[in-house]
């Protein structure tokens, strides 16, 4: 008994002791990474892949009112899937002659623009991604997103080339005006977002895609540190039967299930007469409205 | 017996309450306040007189600011060569001595230089240099300066990018420079981006930005570069740079395509400086524009594709080959012409001219 007593007593000391030393170690171990920056790094590594650098050429009325193209704009896109599918913003390719897209292996590809939500500012645009596909982003929740949650945007902010920044989410569901134009249930955040910055990502540690960055408010028109994205659960709307992923050809069974699949519901669509999808209907007004700023 | 499990016990108690505050702070932020409870006393503030032209183009001495990094425990501090004016130079210590300073040596070509003061080894605490070769996009870097003259202050970000090249005031280029979105203001020019083990990983130099004041894009000197430079200045007053004499132009496949090329990546030769090393070993520059994309490229230059051996992929892989090695070595560079035929040249690199306006490498 007393035996045991003394080895518990020793125990405990020795507890103590390991104890005093842990907490002693834990602020002066700075040897390694803090557990923060290993989660930045690995997230940024995750999603450096899938943001893409987009260079539009615009065109404006010149003399004699005949359209000569001018400016050159620059601003980012995230790949939503392999073969080329990419949102950016709408305000980036808005009224664009060429867009041409720069992908981090650094190939340039020519994209054109596939559906848009001028309400907020969204646009999905495709490039022709070849043999090698692009990696797609893992989309994550946006209203799962808390105020104080660490966010990373990647984009190309004034056209520098691909560039993290960190930051917190300041505030959720934000309404801007915007020269009379409303984006409303924005993300809002800390993380430096400047022009350039527009349709990039913002992502959370584990590299989902929380939002799509898309204004900021500045008197001076670069970062003070109040950026706003729009959230991605209306990414997930606006490019409706887009998000999931393309089953691929691997085998001829699987092919042949596939176009199996696909005429049965041709079949079944015809025979039913099912009225149009709200979905597709919003892409192919996006559509029109597009054709309809081309022309003009 | 009972005395000893009371004592434990009441040691174990005192260990808890102890370390209770320290928990409430995450482990970032423990590790932000020791270092820079470590590392201020090694961060100087640097005033000096600079001549400026007022309105009627008459000199007027202005003050210049800045921060510097104490690297040696001899008084030998690294800043910025546009901190530093042509009158005298002043440094203030983070316990509030003033010490006059006198220029070692700056390299404009780096933007980097250094002074020494006459203090006691015990007022100096050095900024321990690291390793900025293996830096990762996403870890943590702290900025230590006095922006707008404040006083010390302290700014926590991320790398934002690393590998970028960024122009000199003189138009050489820089290289590696370190990319963070830790605030940068004016100020803060000189002084050290360390990581969050407590080493120095770069100077901070230069931001980018409309307004003159952070929007969160401010760039640091590599300190690789910025250990060999401030060898030099300590040692002979300049930094010698190896010469190639040409200027390059990185070569993307789809550029080499639309230029007909048999090769996909490479250093397009697009400008030639007369009596260079280039010029005398037979490199030819390119001489007509093309349009490609949404750029102008200058063709019908060499592709340098390997320097000494080892395979280059563009004007940035080059210059690290070139940079690593001394003024006089001879190096062989791999060459494919406009014409498509490989070939290999041995250039003997020159001196970099210390005054000249001309660009890379």
């Amino acid at each position: 008994m007393l035996i045991r007593l003394r080895f518990f007593t020793k125990c405990s000391g020795i507890a103590a002791l390991i104890l005093f030393a842990c907490i002693g170690i834990v602020p002066t171990n700075a040897s390694a990474f803090t557990a923060e920056e290993i989660a930045t790094m690995r997230a940024y590594e995750k999603v450096a892949p899938s943001v893409v650098n987009i260079t539009t050429r615009l065109c404006e009325p010149g003399y004699f009112f005949c359209p000569v193209p001018t400016m050159k704009g620059a601003g980012s896109g995230v790949v939503l899937r392999g073969d080329g599918l990419i949102i950016t913003n709408y305000h980036v390719v808005y009224g664009a002659r060429d867009i041409q897209v720069t992908i981090p292996d650094g190939r340039r590809l020519k994209a054109r623009v596939i559906s848009s939500d001028p309400d907020y500012d969204l646009t999905v645009i495709k490039v022709n991604a070849g043999k090698k596909p692009l990696k797609a982003i893992r989309l994550g929740d946006s209203d799962a997103l808390k105020i104080g949650q660490r966010v990373l945007a990647v984009g190309n902010p004034f056209g520098l080339g691909e560039t993290l920044t960190a930051g917190v989410v300041s505030m959720t569901g934000r309404t801007v005006k915007d020269k009379g134009k409303v984006l409303r249930d924005l993300i809002q955040t800390d993380a430096a977002i400047n022009p350039g910055n527009s349709g990039g990502a913002l992502v959370d540690l584990s590299g989902d895609l929380v939002g799509i960055c898309t204004a900021i408010l500045s008197p001076t028109g670069a970062s003070v540190r109040v950026g706003f994205a729009t959230p991605v659960n209306r990414v997930k709307a606006v490019a409706p039967g887009l998000m999931a992923p393309r089953p691929r050809n691997t085998g001829l069974i699987f092919v042949i299930l596939l176009t199996l699949l696909v005429l049965g519901s041709i079949f079944v669509r015809r025979r039913t007469d099912a009225g149009s999808d709200d979905a597709l209907q919003l892409s192919r007004e996006g559509e029109k409205e597009q054709c309809a700023t081309r022309q003009s | 017996m009972r005395y000893a499990t009371i004592l434990s016990l009441a040691l174990a108690v005192w260990c808890v309450a102890w370390a209770c505050p320290a928990f409430a702070l995450t482990e970032e932020e423990i590790n932000n306040i020791e270092l820079y409870q470590r590392l201020a006393p090694g961060v100087v503030n640097i005033t000096s007189t600079v001549t400026e032209r007022d309105l009627f183009m008459k000199a007027v001495p202005a003050e210049g600011e800045g921060s510097g990094a104490i690297i040696d425990p001899r008084g030998y501090i690294l800043t910025n060569k546009h901190v530093i004016g042509s009158g005298k130079i002043e440094v203030t210590m983070a316990d509030g001595h003033r010490y006059r300073a006198r220029l070692m040596g700056s390299d404009p070509g780096s933007d980097l230089a250094v002074v020494k003061i006459d203090a006691p080894e015990e007022r100096l605490t050095v900024i321990p240099m690291g390793d900025s070769a293996h830096l990762r996009v996403g870890q943590k870097v702290l900025s230590i300066g006095e922006p707008f003259g404040l006083g010390k202050s302290l700014t926590v970000g991320v790398i934002s990018s690393v590998g970028r090249t960024m122009r000199a005031a003189n138009g050489f280029l820089v290289e590696n420079v370190i990319q963070t979105d830790a605030s940068i203001n004016p100020g803060n020019s000189g002084g050290p981006l360390i990581d969050s083990s407590g080493k120095m990983i770069g100077i901070t130099t230069a931001i980018f930005s409309p307004t003159g004041a952070s929007v969160g894009i401010g760039f640091a000197i590599p300190v690789n570069l910025a250990r060999k430079v401030s060898a030099q200045l300590i040692q002979k007053g300049y930094y010698t740079y190896s010469y190639l004499g040409a200027t390059l132009m990185s070569l993307f496949p789809d550029v080499a395509q639309a230029l007909k090329l048999p090769v996909r990546n490479g250093a397009l030769v697009i400008e030639i400086a007369p009596g260079g090393p280039a010029e005398r070993a037979g490199l030819k520059s390119g001489n007509r524009k093309e349009r490609i994309g949404n750029d102008v490229v200058i063709s019908g230059g060499d592709v340098i594709v390997s320097v000494n051996g080892v395979r280059v992929d563009g004007a940035d892989a080059v210059l690290r080959e070139i940079h690593r090695l001394h003024p006089g070595d001879r190096v062989r560079l791999g060459i494919v012409r406009s014409d498509g035929i490989s070939k290999i040249v041995s250039v003997t690199l020159g001196e970099r001219p210390r005054d000249t306006k001309t660009e890379q490498p």
